[in-house]
């Protein structure tokens, strides 16, 4: 018996180039980027439609929209964070891994083989990409709609605490507002990837992930259960209204950035945990 | 039944090949749960290197399973498993690119073009330069005829073409075993002989070959050895020829003085019975052409005489439906 020649894993590099291609080929994604590009444009639309500023816009953030298109991506993200985001994110993560089983395909890829925690590196990179694809889409879609449909007023972006910013910082509040979703998201995506390494039906990943976002939101109207406010993922994401004042109060970005971390690594280990056992 | 497996075990060891051969496959005491259910028990299977091994039984015999947990696909609840001198499933790793399987049949992505789905399964094979990857891929799908196809969604294909698309993904590169679960399902009769065909280029390039099957004559035609499971156990293994010559050594003689034939065949010791249109004579340890000429000295006139050699139809049915009763 000769001995054992060549590679036991493909290139990291091609595998991963490889997953981008299959997350991006997929009609569903590209449909559901090319409806959240959608968001901005409508907001923006009818921002304008509506006629400018109005009497009592308090610190609504569309309301901040009117005359202040830099404002825009940043509504749009504080919009689509509580469901249409997380909605494409778990879709991501339920093909990644449920999706590949329903179809057979988790099978071949262990049988090339795919190294299990490779595996599991691989479909979170898949899934962070779709995250961050979404994301940046909404953002840049944002400015561009921002700036040409509703206008930069003139002096810049007026922000919630009173002051204006020059375009320029402006736009990197949006770069700020567009990573804080990112990490948001990504908690969503390594808990909806744990839902998915346990069961080879994608639909549940999505109940599950949709179903928990709801159901946390009834958790914190209710006031009794306001002890539970520290440990929901939602609880921090009104901060992103935070990247609009001035000076940026970090306390709130920072808090919800670490509470997601730690759903992040909780989701992580459980879908490694998961993968590393699984028969398929 | 235990006394067939030892006939088959000890023909197998007159064969002319070597006597300890290294084996590609093995396992020991492998069973599996799930749940309640026993799914495979016992099994102690051997994959001699260069064999084609036919894995029969009926549907929920546990074929798959062992198939699954050989290639760690699964864990087995207890017992061990060695692939190309590896233990499963922990040394997938190392053994697994020089393994190519087409398991519970093909798995392919319904949205991208059968091209598309076999470059990417191109993609993760460790074995593959970057550099080769699209020309892999074209020579695969010319090989089992779906060049023409190639470019057509997955989702739009026949069973039978998904089958050899499946086909295609396990030959990607030269692969030392090749564990082919099921592979004529839904293919015709032209694709079935092309499966014969590249198991029979595999086993003379030295490869070993694992074949699961319901169809008899698929096995016998292609597979060196067979080993036969009944409800998670195995029933039977060991070299096709052997399996089925140590099943009935029985010389069939027609004659019409089956009375003479009797009589002359027990004064000559050799144990015998009236069957229709003639006698049969078991052969145990009597050549046939000893039997032949007792009964031709004696003046039995003798119209034909046949050693009957049980086909593989004939064995499995014996061997299933007595495990299962």
């Amino acid at each position: 018996m000769t001995t054992m020649a060549g590679a036991t894993a493909a290139p990291l590099h091609r595998m991963l180039r490889s997953e981008l291609r299959w997350a991006f080929r997929r009609p569903r994604t590209i449909v559901a980027l090319a409806l959240l590009s959608a968001l901005p444009v409508a907001i923006g639309v009818g921002v304008v439609l509506a006629g400018g500023p109005q009497g009592e816009h308090g610190e609504s953030l569309i309301a901040q929209v009117a005359g202040n298109g830099l404002v825009l991506p940043i509504a749009a993200l504080s919009a689509a964070i509580f469901l249409l985001l997380p909605l494409v994110v778990s879709m991501s993560a339920a093909d990644a891994l449920a999706g590949e089983s329903v179809h057979g395909t988790l099978r071949g890829l262990l049988l090339a083989p795919v190294g299990r925690i490779r595996l599991v590196v691989v479909k979170s990179f898949g899934v962070l990409a779709v995250t961050t694809a979404a994301v940046l889409l909404i953002a840049a879609v944002g400015v561009v709609t921002g700036l040409v449909v509703v206008g930069d007023g003139g002096d810049g972006v007026l922000t919630l605490s009173g002051t204006s910013l020059p375009v320029l910082p402006a736009l990197w509040r949006v770069a700020l507002a567009a990573l804080w979703t990112i990490v948001q998201l990504s908690a969503i995506g390594a808990v909806a990837l744990a839902v998915s390494s346990v069961t080879e039906h994608p639909l549940v990943v999505l109940a599950v992930t949709v179903g928990g976002l709801i159901f946390t939101g009834v958790l914190t109207a209710i006031p009794a259960m306001d002890w539970l406010e520290p440990v929901l993922l939602p609880t921090g994401w009104s901060a992103i209204a935070d990247v609009l004042r001035d000076p940026v109060p970090w306390d709130q970005l920072l808090s919800s950035s670490y509470r997601a971390g730690c759903y992040l690594l909780i989701g992580w280990s459980l879908t490694l945990a998961r993968m590393v056992t699984r028969d398929a | 039944m235990t006394s067939l497996t030892t006939e088959a075990g000890a023909a197998g060891a007159e064969a002319p090949a070597a006597p300890a051969r290294a084996l590609a496959a093995q396992t020991r005491g492998l069973r599996k749960v799930f749940g309640r259910t026993v799914a495979v028990d016992s099994v102690d299977l051997d994959v001699p290197a260069g064999a084609v091994v036919g894995v029969l039984g009926p549907n929920g015999s546990g074929k798959t399973t062992v198939i699954r947990m050989l290639l760690g696909l699964c864990r087995p609840t207890a017992g061990s498993v060695s692939l190309l001198g590896a233990s499963m499933p922990d040394g997938a790793g190392s053994v697994l690119p020089h393994v190519g399987a087409l398991v519970e049949g093909p798995g392919f992505h319904p949205f991208l073009s059968g091209r598309e789905n076999l470059l990417r399964c191109a993609a993760f094979e460790p074995l593959l330069p970057s550099s080769r990857i699209v020309s892999t891929v074209d020579d695969a799908l010319d090989r089992v005829g779906l060049a023409d196809a190639a470019r057509r969604a997955y989702r739009g294909y026949s069973l039978g073409m998904k089958q050899r698309l499946g086909l295609a993904a396990a030959l990607l590169v030269p692969r030392r075993l090749v564990v082919l679960d099921e592979p004529t399902n839904g293919l015709d009769p032209a694709g079935t002989r092309e499966v014969r065909r590249i198991v029979g280029e595999l086993h003379a390039a030295g490869s070993t070959v694992l074949v699961s099957s319901h169809l008899l004559a698929e096995v016998e035609a292609t597979c060196t050895h067979v080993a036969v499971l009944q409800a998670g156990v195995v029933v039977a293994q060991g070299e096709l020829a052997g399996l089925l010559a140590g099943d009935q050594p029985v010389l069939e003689v027609a004659t019409p003085s089956v009375d003479l034939a009797l009589a002359t065949l027990r004064a000559a010791g050799v144990p015998a019975r009236a069957c229709r249109g003639g006698v049969e004579a078991e052969l145990l340890g009597t050549p046939p052409a000893a039997v032949v000429e007792a009964l031709v000295l004696a003046g039995v006139p003798v119209s034909e005489a046949r050693r009957r050699r049980a086909g593989l139809e004939e064995l499995f049915a014996a061997l299933t439906e007595e495990g299962g009763a």
